[in-house]
């Protein structure tokens, strides 16, 4: 399974999803988009808009930390 | 759902600053103590409303650190006590039954004796068109999480309270410009942030549009420009890569209110200040989701430590020690 997390240091809820991945010992790739204006791009085209954190699960984009969604995506119970 | 609810002494909705230091009072009185909060980017989170707040500088003990730094070393005290048991659930319903309280969750049911509502507030929303459009397309309301984003950008910030003035003070560490479209003559932060906003303002990082509304944001994929019901630099329109919305909350009161408790015209909870009483016997409220005017970490905490008091005196005064 894939999992990239695309946020920032100072985002509340980038720092709760990584979290709750860790929680799960669910590895992720973790991209701070501060550094990297292509990855902040790459963001912005996968999800269509521009509010953090955005998670990508093997293709399928969750915005925000959405628990219940990654629970679902990530077959977590 | 399990076959029979768990019993506590006190129950507290909500798991922000406010919930968690009442529930770690509550211990302190041999209450067995529950705190429930709803993970999520929305309403209800372990930490609340301060984990958004970047730098918190006026909570006794702490010179400066992070809202998420506070509102952990206030959670990691709160479960320092075997008497309490904080979880991560969204309470959906409550009915009050004889002496009792049942709290219904997505998974669970408990019954309190006493409940407390720290549920807190969520983001009062700009209400003109093309805001939600755009939200999250240039429009948004947490500048701590989303101020990367814009870095060497034009935004605008509506507001203009303190907290507004914290905003605008973060986005100008990332943003070319950010203009404070205020609604009133004069923005009304902390004299310490004013100051703080004024020195920014003198460098030209902040400029300050006052006794103006944002009446429509526009755009095409993502924002482009706000138009203003009055003209600035010769025009209505200005040109903007991202508004941040700081108009104040609405507080989250709908599970108070569907149990007979009294609310004020803000919907905000009516308390008695001495006590953190509601008009029913039991129930509670403390926090930003009460009537006071000037809502803070430290004195949502005091109200919450006042509410565990408070439930510990029903208890015993009613004999519901068993």
């Amino acid at each position: 399974m894939k999992v990239v997390v695309y946020g920032t240091k100072s985002c509340v809820w980038c720092g709760k999803t990584r979290k709750f991945l860790k929680k799960y010992n669910i590895k992720f790739k973790d991209i701070d988009i501060e550094k990297s204006k292509s990855a902040e791009k790459k963001m912005i085209k996968i999800s269509g808009q521009e509010g953090f954190p955005v998670i990508n699960v093997n293709g399928k984009i969750i915005l925000g930390y959405d628990e219940p969604k990654l629970r679902s995506v990530l077959n977590i119970k | 759902m399990k076959d029979k609810s768990e019993k506590y002494d006190f129950i507290i909705i909500g798991a922000g600053v406010t919930g968690l230091s009442a529930s770690m009072y509550g211990a302190r009185l041999g209450l067995k103590t529950l705190c429930l909060g709803y993970t999520h980017s929305s309403e209800l989170s372990i930490g609340g409303v301060i984990t958004t707040t970047n730098i918190v500088e006026n909570y006794p003990g702490f010179i400066k650190l992070t809202g998420s730094e506070l509102a952990d070393a206030i959670e990691k005290h709160a479960r320092s006590y075997e008497l309490v048991s904080i979880k991560e659930q969204k309470v959906i319903d409550i009915e009050k039954k004889k002496n009792e309280f049942v709290v219904k969750t997505e998974n669970d049911e408990y019954i309190g004796k006493t409940i407390l509502f720290a549920t807190g507030t969520k983001w009062r929303k700009l209400e003109v068109p093309g805001s939600l459009e755009y939200e999250n397309k240039g429009v948004a309301y947490c500048a701590l999480c989303d101020a990367p984003l814009f870095k060497n950008k034009i935004v605008g910030l509506v507001g203009g309270s303190d907290n507004a003035a914290k905003d605008a003070l973060v986005l100008s560490e990332h943003a070319k410009k950010v203009y404070i479209i205020y609604r009133g003559e004069n923005i009304r932060p902390e004299p310490i942030n004013l100051k703080r906003v004024y020195d920014k303002v003198k460098s030209g990082k902040i400029e300050i549009i006052n006794n103006a509304n944002v009446k429509e944001v526009k755009g095409s994929k993502f924002i482009e420009k706000v138009i203003l019901d009055r003209e600035f630099n010769g025009s209505k329109e200005l040109a903007l890569q991202g508004l941040f919305i700081a108009i104040g909350h609405i507080a989250l009161t709908d599970l108070a209110k569907k149990i007979g408790v009294n609310l004020d015209k803000k919907g905000e909870i009516i308390l008695d200040h001495k006590t953190s009483e509601t008009n029913l016997p039991g129930v509670f409220g403390a926090g930003d989701c009460a009537d006071k005017p000037f809502k803070q970490a430290i004195t949502g905490v005091a109200e919450g430590c006042t509410a565990a008091y408070s439930a510990y005196e029903y208890i015993n005064k009613n004999n519901l020690t068993n």
